[in-house]
């Protein structure tokens, strides 16, 4: 028997994102997790006494608990080579051009000053352990918008900060919840007031670029009854040889009648641990829309999880995880349907190949007060060689009898009758193998910002060589 | 493993959820059944098992090159009662396995399922049913494990919850490496009856091979109002029309059995529970 050719897809252009700057940071804590730097981190952004306090007990919390006993194994993590706050030579500024060189240029290679001009509403960058940039148009600010790092938010706005931050996901929830509370610097707050649409996204960039380091940076949005806002996050770091770990908080508030898109694209580097973890509190006939791209990182576990708590909330996710030679990428989503006639619909793509892993896992849980709920889970996985793994593992947890649920999962290669049918329309063959492949991933692109549908249809970079499969 | 702990699902997840392990359920009876069941090559057969005073049920199967068993695990014990159920099945090239299970009676039900398809184009045809009233607890465990090149499983169930009953499924497909050209297909259908029942289903799909095709789903809801509405304006008052869509939900799975008398019995004991519910 022959053997059959295979398309190739190959890997994301990474030269962009992997070239690294001189670590020219002025401040470097210990590494490794003890109070002396917990406290030192603390001190160095001149906090308030009950952020102090915070961090302390999130210390504790984190020493108290155990890795998780499910997932990727972290066992390549040593957490005391882990260097927790990395100082870059400069201070935070409204301006690119007191930016410095180094690091503004890292900046205008990945494209953010330019598409503050054409696209952005704002614009919030972030290298290692602090936001170095930070700007929003001014009738955005007339509004009365709030957009700017977090530690100017716990300076300036520090009733809302102290009313939200960690609420949502508190340091108890697992360990690297409890680092995050402990060590946290830098990211960024939103706050639009009642009735406000933000029509521009803002966009917020987190650069990771010294070599053992961790970035733990924070994301407190909240978007009051009737506003709306689209959001942006984009991450990436240089590839060193030694572990990175990333250990962000997102904490999404939407209230009565507002709509909040969460958008991120991931393209961490392969030395990268990406432990992130996403939350949104939705409220009555509030929508969150979470789209989500997974790339990089050597190990990622990430499931943005939605909690419908006002009666006709709605969520829709959509993402899509591409995971290849030395990725373990284990991404999903989670829905808690908490109030009577709330709506979820999950829609994910997974692609896998040269021996990357990718897990798709999701809870959807309807708890005894939300009757009436409904939830529609689609995921589907494309494997492109049996050298890798692709794994689904989804859980619904259902009280009551009011709800209607209903789950649906595919994973396999490219049917010769698909290949069939389109060359009988007259479809070249190589064309066709192309066409399925786009079309695979067209529900997640179609959601995604331009400039990164772009990215995407640069990752998915077809070499037609016969069949997928 | 804890030996409180019956099954373990094939890779762990949130802990929260509990779906983690199959607990031994408490005040199980000592009276452990174990059979053994070897179908020579070529040799087709039907075993028939049914527990009606409870027991802790141990089956290992064999099933040789070319083979053929319809095994029927029938669990009917009184709803006071404690019960598990381990089957273990091999399937052997161009063999096929056809299992019927139900599982309509128990205070505390754990089943668990393991088929090894190791050889090439092994057949598996998996239909379980299942029904919890009262506080009953369903806790199920279902994994077959595709080796052989060319295998073909399916595993489809249904389900009923009334009461206060509780019920986890886990139902698992594993595509290891080498099962080239293998197809797999899960479904499970859940009707709620009640505003007090928990259902949780945890469809899990592996894979280790990229030509394979694989597809499963689940839906979980309230009977159809379309349906009851048609069934009603001919006549049924709601009961009645509850009753015979639940059924005809369970018929693909008693139709397999071709024991009359345990069907009629099963169906008794289906129907007597759902009318008490």
């Amino acid at each position: 028997m022959t053997e059959k050719k295979k398309t190739y897809i190959e890997d994301i252009e990474r030269t962009l994102y992997d070239i690294k700057d001189e670590d020219r940071s002025v401040y470097k804590a210990h590494s490794g997790l003890t109070e002396d730097v917990v406290r030192d981190i603390s001190t160095r952004k001149h906090e308030p006494q009950w952020m102090l306090d915070f961090r302390l007990k999130s210390l504790d919390v984190y020493n108290s608990l155990e890795l998780p006993t499910w997932g990727p194994s972290l066992d390549e993590l040593h957490m005391d080579d882990i260097v927790t706050y990395v100082q870059p030579d400069a201070k935070m500024t409204g301006s690119w051009e007191e930016v410095p060189e180094d690091i503004k240029d890292t900046f205008d290679r990945l494209g953010i000053p330019e598409a503050e001009k054409t696209s952005l509403g704002g614009v919030g960058a972030q290298y290692d352990s602090e936001v170095v940039y930070h700007s929003i148009q001014e009738d955005m600010v007339k509004q009365g918008v709030i957009y700017t790092d977090m530690e100017t938010a716990v300076r300036e706005h520090e009733d809302i900060v102290k009313e939200y931050f960690m609420t949502l996901v508190p340091p108890k929830d697992h360990k690297f919840a409890a680092l995050h509370g402990a060590v946290w610097s830098g990211g960024s707050f939103v706050y639009v007031p009642a009735g406000v649409h933000v029509e521009m996204p803002l966009q917020s960039y987190f650069r990771l670029n010294a070599a053992g380091a961790g970035q733990f940076e924070h994301t407190l949005i909240i978007v009051e009854p009737g506003a709306s806002l689209h959001f942006i996050e984009g991450c990436s770091a240089p590839k060193h040889n030694v572990t990175n770990l990333h250990a962000g908080c997102v904490e999404l508030f939407v209230k009565d009648g507002a709509r909040l898109r969460y958008s991120t694209i991931e393209n961490w580097s392969r030395n990268m641990m990406n432990l992130n973890t996403k939350r949104a509190l939705v409220e009555k006939d509030g929508i969150i829309e979470w789209v989500s791209g997974s790339f990089g990182s050597h190990i990622s576990c990430l499931y943005p999880c939605s909690v419908l708590h006002g009666e006709n909330a709605r969520c829709e996710f959509t993402g899509v995880t591409f995971a290849s030679k030395g990725q373990n990428l284990d991404t999903g989503a989670s829905v808690i349907h908490a109030a009577p006639h709330t709506s979820a619909n999950i829609n994910t793509r997974t692609i896998s190949k040269a021996g990357g892993m990718a897990t798709y896992r999701s809870a959807v849980k309807v708890t005894k007060n939300a009757p009436f709920a409904k939830c529609s889970v689609n995921c589907e996985s494309l494997m492109l060689d049996n050298l890798s793994r692709s794994d689904t593992l989804p859980v619904m947890d259902i009280e009551g009898d009011e709800a209607d649920i209903g789950h649906e999962a595919k994973i396999g290669r490219i049917s010769d009758e698909a290949i069939f049918y389109l060359t009988s329309r007259g479809i070249d063959e190589e064309e066709a193998r192309a066409m399925i492949v786009r079309g695979f991933v067209e529900p997640i692109a179609k959601e995604l910002p331009l400039e990164y549908a772009l990215e995407m249809n640069n990752l998915v970079n077809i070499e037609l060589e016969g069949t997928i499969g | 493993m804890d030996d409180k702990i019956f099954s373990e699902i094939p890779m762990r997840t949130w802990r929260w959820l509990g779906v983690n392990e199959a607990r031994v359920p408490e005040n199980l009876s000592d009276n452990v059944k174990k059979q053994q069941i070897l179908v020579e090559a070529g040799q087709k057969d039907e075993v028939v098992l049914v527990n009606r005073e409870g027991s802790q049920l141990e089956v290992q199967v064999h099933i040789a090159d070319g083979g053929e068993l319809h095994l029927v695990n029938a669990q009917l014990v009184p709803a006071d009662t404690a019960v598990t159920s381990r089957v273990k099945v091999y399937v052997g090239k161009g063999a096929k396995f056809s299992y019927t299970t139900v599982e309509a009676g128990a205070r505390h039900t754990a089943a668990e399922l393991t088929v090894d398809m190791a050889g090439d184009d092994s057949v598996s045809d998996i239909w379980g049913l299942y029904f919890g009233d009262g506080e009953s607890k369903i806790d199920l465990n279902y994994v077959i494990r595709q080796k052989g090149r060319r295998t073909d499983a399916n595993m489809q169930v249904r389900g009923a919850l009334l009461g206060k009953s509780e019920k986890i499924f886990r139902g698992t497909l594993d595509f290891l490496e080498g099962s080239k050209g293998s197809v797999g297909r899960e479904n499970e259908e859940v009707v709620l009856l009640s505003p007090q029942v928990r259902n949780r289903s945890v469809p899990v799909m592996l894979s280790h091979e990229d030509d394979v095709d694989g597809h499963h789903a689940v839906s979980v809801g309230k009977i159809d109002e379309g349906k009851l509405f048609y069934l009603m304006s001919r006549g049924l008052d709601m009961a009645d029309a509850q009753r015979l869509i639940v059924e005809a939900s369970f018929n693909p799975v008693i139709d397999r059995i071709n024991d009359e008398a345990l069907k009629e019995e099963i169906d008794k004991v289906l129907m007597g529970r759902l009318v008490n519910g």
